[in-house]
């Protein structure tokens, strides 16, 4: 009957006392997530958009995406102090994609994005508390989603 | 909602590599039913948990333009039967969650 009502309660309650104790959840970026311009975004979750560009930045993905509902991601970071990866598509209606914060020593993700055109990946790294960016582009067909 | 994650966890040398696959729509809310013309409301994940042994290891924050059926992998220092729990919520408040060993 408890476990009823705790699942009941949410994955949010469930996760900040019960199954995770004593982490903090932030919450969720919104704003980053409407944004319609890349900069607009970065600055909404990162703080800033005026970020270097980087080579140890690996990103793996199709140079043509036979399927652009899914398009393989992989990204490694050369950084030790890896922070948080955040992929950005800027040919999207909604460019900013995803915002992984890594907690252990970890430096790698991957994932399936959509891609509405051909467009530039940004690939946009923290560590150290410094940001660091790459991007690939990627061509898309002609039977693409709107995302 | 229940068995809506799939997890593979393995340890080689101190490293763990977890790839995951969960079961979810992931509507944008631009798709159109063809027969009604009418647009499919946005239905998808925005926040996945991964955890090790009961800490948190990784927070993803998502939006519409993540694939239908979500793939998330992740690499992370661990052991063999370490347990990896990851668990999602999405923008109508649903969730779900579910461990795994490593192997």
């Amino acid at each position: 009957m408890k476990r009823r009502t705790l699942l009941k309660a949410g994955v949010q309650a469930a996760l900040a006392g019960i199954v995770f104790p004593g982490a903090a959840i932030a919450g969720y970026p919104t704003k980053a997530f409407l944004a319609k311009e890349t900069p607009e975004a970065l600055r909404e979750v990162l703080g800033s958009a005026d970020i270097g560009e980087s080579d140890k930045i690996e990103i793996e993905a199709p140079h043509i995406a036979s399927d652009a509902n899914m398009v393989p991601v992989r990204v490694r970071s050369g950084f030790a102090n890896t922070e948080s990866i955040s992929l950005v598509v800027a040919g999207n209606e909604s460019p900013f994609t995803a915002h992984f914060r890594l907690y252990e020593s970890q430096n790698f993700v991957s994932t399936r994005i959509r891609m509405a055109d051909t467009s530039e990946l940004l690939v946009v790294v923290k560590a150290d508390g410094v940001l660091y960016a790459n991007q690939r582009p990627i061509r898309v067909g002609r039977n693409s989603c709107r995302a | 909602m229940s068995n809506t994650i799939q997890i593979r966890a393995h340890e080689i040398d101190g490293q763990v590599t977890v790839k995951s696959v969960i079961n979810h729509p992931m509507e944008t809310g631009n798709r159109k039913v063809k027969k009604t013309g009418k647009k499919v409301p946005p239905h998808y994940i925005r926040e996945v948990i991964v955890s090790r042994n009961r800490r948190i290891v990784m927070e993803a924050f998502w939006g519409k333009s993540i694939s239908r059926n979500p793939y998330l992998a992740l690499e992370i220092p661990g052991r063999k039967g370490d347990l990896i729990t990851i668990s999602w919520l999405d923008n109508r408040g649903n969730s779900d969650s579910a461990s795994a060993k490593v192997r």
